[in-house]
């Protein structure tokens, strides 16, 4: 046979120039690449599905409590002022709200200064993100301390600001003041601050989840290796006419199996992880946003009325909060949910709940500034200005758990789709290699 | 994590395999510093510099600067006081936090004290009755007592106002209501016998008042906030070492605090006086006489003892200029 002769006169020749050895050479340069291609997927895949557990576990629990902490003092304070507002004798429900708000801001201040020590450590954070999150995991460790320390002056003053006025001295408004000063002066900062570093941190891990050079890389060296084994399939039924040789074929055909499972995987993911963001956390941070500066309007109209301060920086206050609420009430208009999704929610957009209680508010005001303080104080505790606060502010908290639902399982689907990805990839490469393997030996065999 | 390990050995042998056939491979990291960033809370801010007192264009007498009632306290036609029954309320800028002289009582969510019965005063003389409906109360800070009653805001200030030559150049004040001077609150562990003891220590008065002035004046560090209540609590918290100002003020500040006594003697000398726009002088004659018409029926003497307490002095005697 002229095919074995030429085989047999190339295989005494130089190795690298007789089909025996270039064989042999490609068989190992296949094998690398299988190999180094699985490590190169499976690290792809155990990236983003890393990346993408941790957009759900930062967000639940970290960001979650620093947001609902920062809530919590901001009612606290504004039940405060509004129960100091009833004088002595304060109602028992608004009572019960404070230190239900006081007692929840505590439980999750401990609970975040525990998940702190670890979170440095998170699990499976890829290179970047890590230090990132030992950066935050310090930072926030200091927001804690501060928090940890002034909570307790801050209930204190609270309690003297609640004596004083309950034995009728005027000594009790001059407590509540310094008792609110040093809530917005360095409790709701340390709060807002751990909130704005855990969403950072989300946002990072979001961004790695749905990053595309890594995945990129993987599906071009994928593309390559089958190219190659495409390559040498021909390359070897051209110089043995032999047809198919089936370990190429089958090679092949996992290599494609799989860069089409990474692909699919990583789209379908990335779209949750995107829509996660987009109908989740961004509505409910805003959602949380206008909350807050709600709170503190509604803590500024009690203490305007409490402190009578006659410098009107409370009222000045409130019309400042009135300005970013508005703002964000125009972006939750156009990118927020439809009020009509919410379950149990109001016919009426936040928007116009705030414009109801504006309105409130201003006339509250003007019963005040004509001199008919006790009607004004009436009002804002039980007349119109309370019932319209609080259809607003119950607005604005179903937001906030609508939205944080509809992340919370978008996320969860998107991490979901890379279940099982890594180790798939790292099987892949193995099949592939054996299949390469046993394939070229066979031709090889052949030589012998 | 087993992914990882795994994936690594794949990669130790693909290197391996790549090496017998002549390839290499490399690897990067990369690192990133977070930023601390910290809020700092701001406290009372410490007043640096003695502000000093203004010394009156000329020689003035404080006491003696006012303007002689026409007659009986009596709405004339076309007098301010006209113009207020007209509108149909007295407005009027008043402390809310100052115990016992313009506070707002707790108990009933009224505005009570010895200036608001002055100004209870000047409401009877026009409307023949001082309620809700003819009086209304503006709350006003110390600072802001001078532009109430230039802008017109208010008609008259009720607000423990001294009544100084320099501020006689910005406003008119009726005749003495109520005569006070400086000194020194502490806590009861407190050493210091004097405002002399206070030298580069931390004295709280209100922005706006001359007391901070004239304790700075005294070698005390000025500490300025917006209330007296809230001198007192940045005493009790122990952030300041006294509270200084007129002892009137004072003991509505003790009587708040029993572990508090006012130290020292009077350094200063304050007369108090309402204060009313220079655009009214019928109005300024006419509340002399309302002044003076309580001073001699015993209304002035029974505010004073309801708030002040007793032994109750004479009122202080009406002096005019001229």
């Amino acid at each position: 046979m002229a095919v074995h002769v030429q085989a047999v006169r190339e295989q005494q020749g130089v190795p690298g120039r007789s089909t025996p050895g270039r064989l042999r050479q490609l068989l190992w340069l296949l094998l690398a690449g299988c190999l180094a291609w699985g490590a190169v997927a499976a690290v792809t895949a155990d990236q983003h599905a890393s990346a993408a557990s941790d957009v759900v576990a930062i967000s639940e629990p970290l960001s979650l409590d620093a947001e609902q902490t920062y809530q919590n003092l901001s009612d606290a304070d504004a039940v405060a002022a509004s129960a100091f507002l009833a004088g002595g004798l304060e109602p028992a429900a608004q009572r019960d709200r404070y230190n239900a708000d006081i007692t929840a801001a505590g439980v999750k201040i401990e609970s975040a200064s525990a998940l702190v020590g670890g979170s440095a450590a998170r699990s499976g954070l890829p290179g970047a993100l890590a230090s990132q999150a030992a950066g935050t995991g310090k930072a926030v460790g200091d927001d804690l301390a501060i928090l940890t320390a002034e909570l307790p002056v801050y209930t204190g003053e609270v309690a003297t600001a609640r004596a004083d006025n309950r034995v009728g001295l005027p000594l009790g408004a001059a407590y509540l003041r310094e008792a609110d000063g040093l809530l917005r002066g360095e409790l709701l900062i340390a709060a807002n601050d751990i909130y704005v570093r855990e969403s950072a941190l989300l946002t990072s891990a979001s961004a790695q989840a749905t990053g595309l050079p890594l995945l990129a890389t993987a599906l071009v060296l994928g593309l390559a290796l089958c190219v190659a084994i495409v390559v040498t399939g021909r390359w070897l039924s051209r110089r043995t006419h032999r047809t198919l040789n089936t370990g190429l074929l089958g090679a092949f055909i996992v290599g494609v199996l799989a860069l089409a499972w990474l692909a699919a995987a990583f789209g379908i993911g990335r779209s949750h992880l995107l829509s996660a963001q987009q109908h989740g956390s961004i509505p409910a941070q805003t959602y949380a946003d206008a909350e807050v500066s709600a709170l503190r309007a509604h803590t500024d109209e009690a203490l305007t009325l409490i402190n009578n301060a006659g410098d009107d920086s409370y009222e000045k206050d409130f019309a400042a909060q009135q300005q970013r609420l508005g703002r964000l009430l125009q972006s939750l208009s156009t990118n927020g949910p439809a009020p009509s999704s919410i379950a149990g929610a109001s016919a009426l957009t936040p928007a116009m709940l705030d414009q109801e209680w504006t309105r409130a508010h201003h006339a509250l005001r003007a019963l005040d500034n004509g001199g008919n303080h006790a009607a004004a104080v009436q009002e804002a505790l039980t007349g119109q200005a309370a019932i319209t606060f609080e259809r607003f502010s119950g607005s604005l908290t179903g937001g906030i758990t609508y939205s944080q639902a509809t992340f919370a399982d978008s996320a969860r689907k998107g991490r979901d789709a890379f279940t099982g990805l890594a180790i798939g990839m790292i099987v892949a490469a193995l099949l592939m290699a054996a299949a390469c393997l046993w394939g070229l030996n066979r031709r090889l065999a052949e030589y012998r | 994590m087993k992914t990882r390990q795994i994936a690594a050995t794949l990669l130790a042998a693909g290197v391996f395999a790549g090496a017998i056939a002549g390839t290499a491979a490399g690897v990067t990291t990369a690192t990133h510093t977070a930023q601390v960033t910290r809020g700092v809370r701001a406290g009372a801010a410490a007043v640096g510099t003695a502000g000093g007192r203004a010394a009156g264009a000329a020689a003035c007498d404080p006491k003696a600067s006012s303007l002689r009632p026409a007659g009986p306290a009596q709405a004339s036609p076309g007098s301010y006081a006209a113009t207020i029954k007209a509108r149909g309320f007295l407005i009027a800028g008043v402390d809310q936090s100052t115990y016992h002289f313009g506070f707002l009582n707790p108990l009933n969510g009224q505005t009570e004290g010895f200036d608001i019965d002055m100004i209870d005063a000047i409401a009877t003389a026009i409307f023949g009755r001082a309620d809700a409906s003819t009086v209304h109360f503006k709350a006003i800070s110390d600072a802001q007592r001078i532009p109430a009653v230039t802008s017109g805001e208010v008609d008259v200030v009720a607000h423990t106002m001294t009544i100084s030559c320099a501020r006689l150049q910005l406003l008119d004040f009726s005749t003495v209501y109520f005569e006070t001077g400086q000194r020194v609150l502490v806590q009861d562990d407190s050493t210091a016998t004097s405002i002399a003891d206070l030298k580069g220590r931390k004295v709280c008065a209100t922005n706006g008042s001359l007391s901070l002035a004239n304790a700075q004046a005294r070698g005390a560090v000025g500490v300025g906030v917006p209330y007296w209540t809230d001198c007192l609590v940045l005493l009790q918290q122990g952030d300041v070492a006294a509270i200084s100002t007129d002892d009137a003020i004072l003991a509505g500040l003790t009587a708040q605090d029993p572990f508090t006594r006012i130290i020292g003697p009077r350094f200063t000398d304050e007369p108090y006086g309402l204060a009313i726009s220079k655009q009214h002088p019928d109005f300024v004659r006419f509340v002399n006489a309302v002044l003076q018409q309580i001073r001699a029926d015993g209304k002035w003497a029974a505010s004073y003892r309801h708030w002040l307490g007793t032994p109750v002095p004479n009122p202080p005697a009406a002096q005019y200029a001229g």
